[in-house]
């Protein structure tokens, strides 16, 4: 839309004049939280599948850092990563958008991405674990402790107290244990869910609780952490996958902010040298430096694995792949992009994948638009220029 | 709206709910002793009985044993329908001074017609760790009760819990594992002026189940029509007595006043058999006659319920016409509405 005048519409583009359902490239250079496509960086592939199966197999912790400029594919790779184990059932993962100021804020995000239902799940996971040793019944799930619960045929005032004894030795933190059982309890279940995503909670709400700590510093956000890992794996789970994108932020925080939350996460990596696996994106100048400057850190860090720039080829995969999504005959092809077209795309974007799909995405929308059969570097190289 | 009528059957008759136990204070060392009201007021037939407190009180007890009636030591006729509680609510100690098999011998002995079974109540500042080894021990005693009660008389498991899951888990769990003719909810008067959750913990108890439910404690002027509202079937109340000891002048809609602060005014505004042709000066002089009009204020309050039911009146907007003059209440009853009408 180069004219001065908008053109609102809530009429759909047809692009079937390209044997193409839709326009399958992202519009915003926000990745998908689900990424269909994943242009392969095989190394990146294969040191993140490395690193996943082995604490997948041994349950052992282990780190990986994914380095990348900007708009090279971090966030894309994370997300990527993510949704291929997400719906494992024996993991618990948890995606962390950046840093924040500090640990404090890692746990909070992680938390809210679990998200409550998960959470309270989990608390009635553990109740039920817990009947199928204490009690006549064996539920095997969440659904059937709870439906026990509400038919009344395992008796709360019997489990609880008992429920709490032992999250409280499994998780050596007794606040943690009671918050995580006011979950299953309607009255409190949100005051024990803003404990748990440390938002901060009135006294009050806390003493109606039996909690005695806040959540609120760094050192009581690992101590909590730890806690769920002791959790989910003692309920059976591997591990927990901990996501943090756009590490390079902390490079905005005071040294000794920095140090803090270096700090912290060399901490709870060392309590947990089992059923843990943090995956960082970063960009490379930052990592840089918390290799050089904070030893401590970065050697508990096993890998790093840095994203190159798209290749030629790189970027024919991606594009086709993309076309894939929705193409109507199913056909393997690179129409209506023309080759020549394509080596625009790469020169202007030099590699960069944010670039290059958002180019594509444009230049397909212009060309139904203008009713074009093939985008060639001519009509690239237009849009290009109406573009700045 | 959850309210609803029923007909239970006792060994004294037929019982027509939702219907208040005024609390009698038989057996208690007390010179408040409440005074005879069941001739005066035909629809009141009921009384809230101790079963701890009579057989404490060893010279009546005595004369129980020899062969008395509790209703003739009450002054009150035969078919006088009796719910004796355990006396749960004396127990603030650790040690408990009775079993489920003793209170059941007291209950049958004074020929109740509902029993209540043996409970600790919750208190709001015990810690966690003791309100659920309580909340255990009282649904153990009721199952004890359960496995020994044999007969006529009404048996009403008493529970208690300060969360809706707990209420809601343990009525449950005693009408699988007992045999109980009805429930009866504790420990809410401590919680009293916490209406949203008071009414909560009703609203658990009462969907817990389809038996009777009692609410122990809270029959007085203002939980009332809320209990009725709430589908309440039984309830109990000692406010008559408790308020003429403090010489309160109960009123329907407006609650208690103060009898010294009502000044120059010849003839009080009720026209119960108490108020009605004795002078201000009179009823103000004599505790009986308190007491008396007290419990004509509570009766009044469920007839005037029962009236616009039965003249197919629309109970909400008499609920909230009947609350209007106090803020606190009016918030309490529009809470209770909002939890009723989410459950439609
Ligand atoms: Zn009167």
């Amino acid at each position: 839309m180069s004219n001065t005048q908008f053109t609102i519409t809530d009429q759909q583009r047809d692009y079937s004049q390209f044997g193409l359902s839709e326009n399958p490239f992202p519009y915003s250079p926000v990745p998908d939280d689900d990424p269909a496509v994943y242009c392969g960086q095989e190394h990146a592939t294969r040191e993140i599948s490395e690193t996943v199966s082995t604490v997948l197999s041994t349950g052992k912790s282990k780190h990986l850092v994914i380095t990348a400029k900007y708009g090279n594919g971090k966030s894309h790779t994370l997300k990527y990563t993510r949704s291929l184990i997400r719906d494992r059932s024996d993991v618990i993962v948890g995606y962390v958008a950046q840093p924040g100021e500090g640990f404090h804020d890692i746990y909070q995000e992680f938390i809210y991405d679990l998200g409550f239902d998960r959470i309270q799940r989990l608390a009635y996971e553990y109740l039920a674990v817990l009947s199928c040793e204490v009690t006549e019944f064996e539920p095997t799930g969440p659904d059937e402790m709870q439906r026990l619960i509400d038919d009344g045929e395992i008796l709360l005032s019997e489990l609880i107290p008992e429920a709490i004894r032992r999250l409280n030795e499994i998780t050596a933190f007794a606040d943690f244990a009671r918050a995580m059982l006011h979950m299953v309890y309607e009255d409190t279940n949100l005051y024990a869910w803003q404990w748990l995503t440390a938002d901060g909670i009135r006294y009050e709400q806390r003493k109606q609780m039996e909690i005695h700590s806040a959540l609120d510093d760094d050192t009581s956000s690992v101590r909590a952490f730890t806690a769920l890992k002791n959790l989910v794996v003692e309920l059976g789970y591997t591990g927990i996958f901990l996501f943090i994108d756009e590490f390079e932020s902390i490079s905005r925080l005071s040294p000794k902010d920095k140090q803090t939350t270096l700090n912290s996460i060399r901490h709870l990596m060392d309590q947990n040298s089992h059923g843990l696996c943090v995956l960082f994106g970063c960009a490379p100048e930052v990592w840089q430096d918390v290799m050089s400057e904070y030893h401590a850190f970065s050697e508990r860090i096993g890998k790093e694995v840095a994203l190159k720039p798209l290749s030629d080829e790189n970027l024919r995969y991606l594009v086709r792949s993309y076309l894939e999504l929705a193409r109507e005959s199913g056909e393997e092809t690179l129409a209506p992009f023309g080759e020549d077209g394509l080596n625009v795309v790469l020169q202007y974007s030099q590699g960069n994948i944010r670039q290059a799909l958002s180019i594509c995405s444009q230049t397909l929308d212009q060309a139904v638009e203008q009713d074009l059969d093939v985008i060639d570097a001519a009509f690239v190289e237009a849009q290009i220029s109406n573009r700045s | 709206m959850l309210y609803r009528q029923r007909t239970l059957e006792t060994p004294h008759g037929d019982l027509e709910t939702p219907v208040l136990f005024p609390v009698s204070n038989v057996g208690k060392r007390s010179s408040d002793n409440t005074p005879a009201y069941a001739d005066q007021i035909p629809d009141l037939r009921t009384a809230m009985v101790n079963a701890r407190a009579i057989r404490q009180r060893e010279p009546q007890w005595e004369r129980l044993l020899d062969g008395s009636s509790l209703r003739q030591e009450m002054g009150v006729p035969d078919d006088t329908i009796v719910f004796a509680d355990s006396g749960g609510f004396d127990f603030h100690t650790e040690t408990l001074d009775t079993t489920p098999e003793k209170t059941l011998e007291t209950q049958i002995r004074i020929d109740a017609d509902v029993f209540g079974t043996v409970d600790l109540p919750l208190s709001r500042e015990d810690r966690q760790a003791k309100n659920q080894r309580r909340i255990n021990e009282s649904i153990q005693y009721a199952l004890a009760a359960s496995d020994a009660h044999e007969g006529d008389s009404l048996l009403f498991a008493s529970v208690h819990g300060h969360d809706p899951e707990t209420v809601r888990n343990s009525i449950r769990y005693l009408d699988r594992h007992g045999d109980f003719d009805g429930f009866a909810l504790g420990s809410l008067v401590p919680i009293r002026t916490d209406y949203r959750k008071t009414t909560k913990l009703i609203l658990a108890a009462r969907l817990a189940t389809d038996k009777p439910l009692h609410v122990y404690g809270l029959g007085g002027l203002v939980y009332q029509p809320l209990l009725l509202y709430l589908g309440v079937d039984t309830f109990d109340s000692s406010s008559f007595i408790r308020s003429a000891g403090n010489r309160n002048y109960l009123i329907p809609g407006f609650g208690g006043r103060e009898m010294h602060r009502i000044e120059g005014l010849e003839y009080l505004p009720c026209p119960c058999p108490v108020c009605g042709p004795r002078t201000t000066e009179a009823v103000r002089a004599d505790r009986n006659l308190l007491v008396q009009h007290n419990l004509w204020a509570l009766t009044i309050e469920l007839r005037r319920f029962r009236y616009m039911i039965a003249a197919g009146e629309d109970i909400e907007s008499y609920l909230e016409l009947r609350f209007q003059g106090n803020d606190v209440t009016h918030r309490a009853y529009r809470m209770a509405k909002q939890q009723v009408r989410r459950l439609a």
